[in-house]
């Protein structure tokens, strides 16, 4: 008798009865099957709105209001570009991207990859258990107590659950994006300026124009991104036959977490810039600095939103990490396997978290600085993540059927050397700064 | 199986082979060497059958016979001259450092998948040969370090080529050509579990091999995970999906069709010998996750008039597992369970008495029975079989402990291969 059929068919009726489901017509059934289906593609998506990412966008609107939205709108193609090759590479092969890395570009490539990624993962899930004591600090609750809470929280989470069990609740942890959205309503943006603002490109030629241009570019597409959602394919066991579902899955992920980021523009865009507060130094200071504007309640969905996208990153990121050394030396891996099972993809994710958790209530702790770092970390890192992800997406021998086409190897050519550009700058960009 | 890289003749590491200089008999540099070629499959240690090489610009073949010695840093070639071929792969060839090393091999002995850092090889009956894979880090950090410095990294053990299976279904023209004989000496439940472990193409690969004993692959079926074993199916016609089931335990092949695109279901039905079709139909009328579902339909049930040695025909007879034979049921003349007998028991009893005069008490549960009433009546009364009955009780299938033990098994418990154990 077959254990897991078994489980599912048992929680399945349990949970069809509790309800009283019965799919009364088609679209029920398709919209059930999409929420079913709702996974990789947007939980990678979506960690990148994490408290870096909210205070970068919440900048760029304080600083020049819709003037970047047709930006997010290019970037979002690029985003899809690049995360569909990387869920297909995971649909055809089975493998992990660093697992394909090192079989075909030898081992110290994907050295290179796994010890980039530690780096920059490890720092970025330092600056989210910051964001989850900043959130919670906005409701009195100190950080020295509410950390600790929610690291052990995720990690529980990430080690004790089944994959599928992690993967529903990662899915939810992206409802409280929806703040963002109603935030913005509550911000009574001008929406013609809106629409007028995401097609018609708006080019400032300043520095500090360029940087923050750069910086969301940075931002949005992540190496974490592609590393994660392949592994996440591979270990939900997705066929080539399912490729298409998890196209429109990624997508729509993609589409999503974009919007998001859209609507904190426009958020800080219709306030902040309109009343001359041009300056954000981090998530919680642009919930704080909202409020006067949009009133307590546009400030309470702010710090919601940062709550709920920083604990998923603060997941998601040791995670990937995770996949990323157990593929590279051949570790047992999965988020289902349990400690003893595959001891080392768990440790690394108990050594991070743990790491985060300790930096993140000593006071004093220099964010800023660290996102720094991790930035130049990333800005090397994704030129090479983007490059292999397009070159072995487009390797007849390994993806037959589904290499990519010769049109779409174009545009991802371009996709890739584009997003490499704007990556190598910031990377300029940053260390003269820091000099 | 642990071999001491110390042993002689001395051990070289691919690492440092490839990418020295091709050189010919008097010492004049002639080219690089890119890679070594090597033919699986007919000795336990594959023996090297070529060179590849760049000599001026073009990657060329160079074929073992011309070849005097292999070294680090260069390979002598037996003459000056080189005949210029083109490399084309021929059956079971792969080349070492393309094909094999960064790959996931098969360790036999442990029965898991590990990631080949490095390649020994040593000359061996006159010749190169493979001769195991380094799994360890020393391995890895020779070819992470320096040229320089690769030179004094030592490999203390690597892991011996006789316990090692390579994948090769990415390798074009070897797919399917080499046969994977140390794969047989596996458990069905290890396979599986590598199976699952290992990547789509890889985990074909493993079933593949066992393809050629299909009670072994029907075996390995059983133990497979629902969804892959589904994976598995969906490329293979009905009558081949058949032809599976049909080696599979009843009730472990009914969950797989249940499992079946509903348009498939009554095909592959259709193509099963009688038997099994009655089996499987029978079973696929019960929810799975009570009694009906989790019973099997083969089992021994005797009259209660049967003699002491009929009932020990019918036993020596039966196909049924061994799990569900060590308990014989009795029925009377209408065909109602009023007795059971353990195995022990009808050896133990004396050969004058009837089945019904050696019989027990028997327990019994009703198809709708959960796992829980199942399971909770297996400890109280300390079976190891429980038979199934229907309103009028007459048995129509046994539970075994091991189809229960199963399914209130901890989730975590089952696997247990793929610790960070010890290779060697």
């Amino acid at each position: 008798m077959s254990v897991r059929a078994l489980r599912r068919f048992a929680a399945g009726r349990a949970l069809a009865r509790r309800l009283r489901l019965r799919p009364r017509n088609r679209l029920t059934l398709r919209l059930a099957a999409l929420f079913a289906f709702l996974g990789p593609g947007l939980i990678a998506a979506n960690a990148g709105n994490d408290a870096g990412g909210i205070a970068t966008y919440s900048s760029v609107g304080a600083k020049y209001g819709y003037d970047l939205l047709w930006m997010m709108v290019l970037i979002t193609v690029s985003l899809i570009v690049v995360q569909e090759m990387a869920a297909r590479m995971g649909a055809v092969t089975g493998k992990g991207l660093a697992e394909l890395i090192r079989e075909q570009y030898g081992v110290r490539w994907s050295m290179f990859a796994t010890v980039s990624v530690l780096v920059a993962n490890l720092g970025i899930c330092i600056s989210e258990f910051v964001g989850i004591g900043a959130a919670l600090n906005l409701a009195g609750i100190p950080f020295q107590l509410s950390v600790p809470i929610a690291a052990v929280g995720v990690w529980l989470l990430v080690v004790r659950g089944s994959y599928k069990a992690a993967e529903r609740v990662f899915v939810l942890m992206t409802i409280p994006f929806f703040a963002y959205p109603i935030a913005a309503i509550l911000a009574h943006p001008h929406w013609g300026a809106v629409a007028k603002a995401s097609v018609v490109p708006h080019v400032q030629l300043n520095s500090a124009y360029l940087f923050l241009f750069i910086a969301t570019a940075g931002t949005t597409i992540t190496p974490f991104m592609q590393l994660y959602v392949q592994s996440a394919v591979v270990e939900r066991g997705l066929g080539p036959d399912e490729l298409n579902a998890e196209r429109a899955e990624v997508v729509s992920g993609s589409i999503f977490a974009n919007l998001v980021a859209g609507f904190i523009i426009i958020a800080t865009g219709a306030t902040l810039y309109v009343h001359g507060d041009h300056t954000v130094n981090n998530a919680a200071d642009a919930a704080r600095a909202l409020a006067p504007f949009a009133g307590r309640f546009a400030e309470l969905l702010f710090a919601i939103g940062l709550l709920g996208a920083s604990l998923l990153a603060a997941a998601i990121l040791p995670v990937t990490a995770a996949y990323v050394i157990a593929e590279t030396f051949g570790f047992e891996k999965g988020i289902s396997r349990s400690p003893r099972q595959a001891p080392v993809f768990v440790g690394v994710i108990t050594v991070l978290i743990g790491i985060g958790m300790l930096v993140a209530i000593v006071p004093g702790v220099p964010v800023i600085k660290l996102l720094v770092l991790v930035q130049v970390v990333n800005g090397v890192l994704l030129p090479v993540t983007l490059f292999f992800v397009w070159r072995l997406a487009a390797n007849r021998e390994l993806m037959g059927q589904y290499a990519n086409g010769r049109t779409f190897n174009v545009l991802a050519g371009a996709t890739v050397l584009a997003t490499s550009t704007l990556s190598a700058l910031l990377v300029a960009v940053t260390c003269a700064g820091l000099f | 199986m642990e071999l001491p890289a110390t042993i002689e003749p001395r051990v070289l590491h691919l690492s440092l082979v490839v990418g020295g200089e091709l050189v010919d008999s008097i010492g004049g540099k002639l080219g690089r060497v890119d890679d070594l070629i090597v033919r699986l499959g007919d000795s336990d240690y594959p023996p090297v059958t070529g060179l590849l090489a760049t000599v001026a610009g073009r990657q060329v073949f160079v074929p073992a016979e011309s070849v005097a010695a292999i070294d680090y840093g260069h390979a002598t070639l037996r003459g000056v001259q080189l005949d210029l071929r083109p490399f084309e792969r021929r059956p079971a060839e792969v080349l070492l450092k393309k094909d094999v090393l960064d790959r996931q091999l098969i360790n036999v002995d442990g029965a898991r998948l590990v990631r080949s850092n490095e390649i020994e090889i040593a000359r061996l009956e006159g010749w190169y040969r493979v001769v195991g894979v380094d799994v360890g880090l020393s391995g890895l950090l020779r070819r992470l370090v320096p040229r320089l410095l690769a030179g004094k990294i030592e490999t203390t053990r690597f892991l011996d080529w006789a316990s090692v299976e390579p994948f090769t279904g990415h390798v074009p023209t070897v797919r399917l050509r080499v046969p994977h004989p140390k794969l047989a000496r596996l458990h069905p439940a290890q396979l599986a579990d590598l199976v699952e472990a290992a990547s789509h193409q890889e985990g074909a690969e493993i079933i593949d091999a066992v393809g050629g004993d299909p009670e072994l692959e029907a075996d390995v079926f059983e133990e497979l995970e629902p969804g892959h074993q589904l994976e598995f199916v969906e490329d293979r016609t009905d009558d081949e999906v058949a032809e599976i089931l049909a080696r599979m335990e009843a009730d472990d092949a009914a969950d797989l069709v249940a499992g079946l695109p509903e348009e498939r279901r009554e095909l592959v039905i259709e193509s099963l010998p009688p038997v099994q079709r009655r089996r499987v139909r029978a079973l696929l009328g019960y929810d799975p996750a009570t009694a009906g579902g989790l019973m099997s339909p083969e089992f021994v049930c005797v009259y209660s008039q049967a003699t002491h040695a009929e009932v020990l025909d019918r036993v020596r007879s039966s196909h049924a597992s061994t799990d569900a034979l060590s308990w014989i049921y009795v029925m009377n003349s209408r065909k109602h369970l009023n007795g059971a007998i353990p195995l022990a028991g009808l050896l133990q009893a004396s050969p004058e008495l009837t089945a019904g005069e050696i019989a027990g008490t028997p327990q019994r549960v009703r198809p709708a029975a959960d796992l829980e009433e199942v399971a909770r009546l297996m400890t109280d009364y300390d079976l190891t079989v429980v038979p199934v009955v229907d309103e009028e009780e007459r048995v129509i299938g046994v539970i075994t402990v091991d189809d229960v033990l199963e399914l209130v098994l901890p989730r975590g418990w089952r696997r247990h291969f793929g610790l960070l154990g010890e290779d060697y």
